[in-house]
């Protein structure tokens, strides 16, 4: 039996060789194509089609990525000649995980100190100067193991967050600022990044908007004019023929309802697909979507966060083999 | 403002087709309309959390309006059978229309004196109704030393309007009589209920004298 090797491991020298191939092969390529060689970056690599290319540099092998892109990011040995480990924690098996919580202890130490000489000087004052971080995240596990090149568990990354927001909530943390943000992702400053429909205007000076929506298996399109007169029609029918049901209608006005334009703009409306429910979402995503160019950024932010315009992802969830539906297993027989 | 993202991933066998990630949406027009002044400082840590979080989409069976009572869709889709919402809500117009004629009959029978203490909302007879429904303590099946023990704990405010709206339901549809509508049954029930009688309020008490004859086995009860 052959023990599983792990994943494979590339020597320093064979990854500098594949850096200095892939340098050269950018530079044959920037001249083949007549740009600039010295200032060819990786986004100009991107804009070129692989096949057409292939043709051209059969003769070398080209990545078109930077090999540490490639190659995953790889321990170099920890070891020296004569067999001694560098870092004096290598023995624990994560090395660098726990010379991070080593450091950040020390770092509480050092704060809990500054703390006792300001109160033996008498200037320490409860609610002074804790770090202000702006929107941001932590850095998820994923993240964080990428920084250490090395595995850790829930437990172990739990552990590190719990560290640091308990120096977080030490006063005279600021000082450990600059440390503290290395371990932060900024957040967006909003989540709406929505994409607008025009406002364009007819030949009557109008002014519409088109705008699409769809929920489970309907599509919609629905044209939203500035009438004044709160004409709905779907399909060529009239909304009140083709929604027979209340609870539909109501979904319709939901997004003019909330805005307060109930008898503002004329409705056209085209859906196909999916059932009577559904249909009635595609369109209510669309009136919202529609909507938001006649209105300010206030209000599309109100419009967001009463979930008007999230695309519902809900939908059929397939049968499975072995089982009698989604969920539903067959009945279960003891023998 | 720190964003205390979830440290710990829990594995649950029911998933859910969004990312944790997103929040609940807010329906109502009135929390969008009130200026920052009024708000406490966790209304504000709220606020801005959502400013920048995605957020759900909204369920086909909610709407801003005024008419729409998050309770009363509640009670519709625990009616409501193998996914026949028109039928369920077409009950639920009934009963509260028929709870309406009812009272507002009494209304017209009843003296002077009395015409003020009937209440005419049918509305706020289901709201109370369900109120006077709800257990306080309910049981819990607690294994110790081989034997099961029937164990008093505290419900959470879903549980009792899960088992309030449950035995209004399952009362209606078993013990009445099999030729009347079930808006019908519904709403004497209802009214009942609205009146402190009737057979759920007796099950409540039933439940409740239960949970008082076994108080000796509360320390079973460790969370």
């Amino acid at each position: 039996n052959l023990a599983a090797a792990g994943p494979e491991k590339f020597t320093l020298e064979y990854i500098q060789k594949q850096v200095e191939e892939y340098e050269i092969g950018k530079r044959h390529l920037a001249n083949m194509m007549g740009e600039d060689s010295e200032n060819f970056t990786q986004e100009d690599i991107d804009l070129f089609d692989f096949i057409y290319l292939f043709f051209l540099l059969k003769q070398i092998c080209f990545y078109f990525q930077h090999p540490d892109e490639i190659f995953p990011k790889q321990r170099a040995v920890q070891w020296g000649a004569d067999g001694r480990p560098f870092h004096f924690l290598f023995y624990t098996g994560k090395q660098s995980y726990y010379s991070l919580m080593h450091d950040l202890y020390g770092k509480i130490l050092k704060i809990e100190k500054h703390q006792d000489r300001l109160r033996a000087k008498g200037l320490f004052s409860q609610d002074a100067q804790l770090i202000s971080l702006g929107p941001s995240r932590w850095l998820t596990k994923e993240e964080l193991e990428l920084l250490l090149v090395e595995t850790i568990s829930t437990h172990d990354y739990d552990r590190f967050i719990k560290l640091m927001e308990r120096m977080l909530a030490m006063p005279y943390s600021s000082t450990e600022e600059e440390f503290v943000q290395r371990y932060r992702r900024q957040l967006e400053a909003q989540s709406m990044k929505q994409m607008m429909p025009p406002l364009e205007k007819d030949e009557n000076g109008v002014a519409f908007s088109t705008a699409e929506g769809r929920r489970k298996t309907s599509d919609s399109s629905v044209i939203l004019r500035d009438c004044g007169s709160g004409h709905i029609t779907i399909n060529g029918q009239d909304y009140l023929q083709y929604f027979p049901v209340l609870q539909d209608r109501e979904q319709l006005m939901f997004p003019l309802q909330f805005m307060g334009v109930l008898g503002r703009f004329n409705l056209e409306c085209t859906v196909s697909g999916g059932g009577r429910s559904s249909q009635a979402g595609a369109l209510r995503l669309a009136i919202s979507r529609a909507l938001l160019s006649f209105l300010s950024e206030g209000d599309g932010e109100a419009m967001r966060q009463a979930g008007l315009l999230t695309p519902d992802p809900r939908v059929r969830e397939r049968k499975k083999p072995g089982q009698e539906g989604a969920r539903r297993k067959f009945t279960w027989k003891k023998r | 403002m720190c964003d205390k993202s979830a440290a710990t991933v829990v594995f649950l066998v029911r998933w859910s087709r969004y990312n944790p990630y997103y929040l609940e949406p807010e329906v109502s027009k009135e929390a969008y309309s009130r200026p920052e002044t009024e708000l406490s400082a966790e209304e504000k840590e709220q606020r801005e959390l959502k400013a920048l979080r995605p957020i759900k989409a909204a369920t086909s069976g909610v709407t801003s309006s005024v008419f729409d009572d998050p309770v009363i869709s509640k009670f519709i889709n625990m009616m409501m059978e193998h996914g026949n919402k028109v039928l369920a809500r077409e009950i639920m117009t009934q009963t509260l229309e028929n709870i309406k004629k009812k009272q507002v009959e009494k209304y017209h029978k009843a003296s002077e004196g009395e015409r003020e203490v009937i209440e005419c909302n049918p509305y706020t007879i289901f709201h109370q109704a369900l109120e006077n429904c709800k257990p306080v303590v309910g049981l819990a099946s607690i294994q110790k030393g081989g034997k099961y023990y029937q164990v008093p704990i505290p419900l959470t405010d879903n549980r009792r309007r899960f088992l309030a709206m449950k035995w209004m339901i399952t009362e209606c549809q078993d013990n009445k009589h099999r030729r009347t509508h079930m808006y019908e049954k519904l709403s004497q029930e209802l009214l009942a209920a609205f009146g402190k009688e009737g057979n759920v309020i007796k099950k409540k008490y039933e439940l409740h004298k239960m949970a008082e004859a076994n108080r000796a086995y509360a320390h079973y009860r460790w969370w």
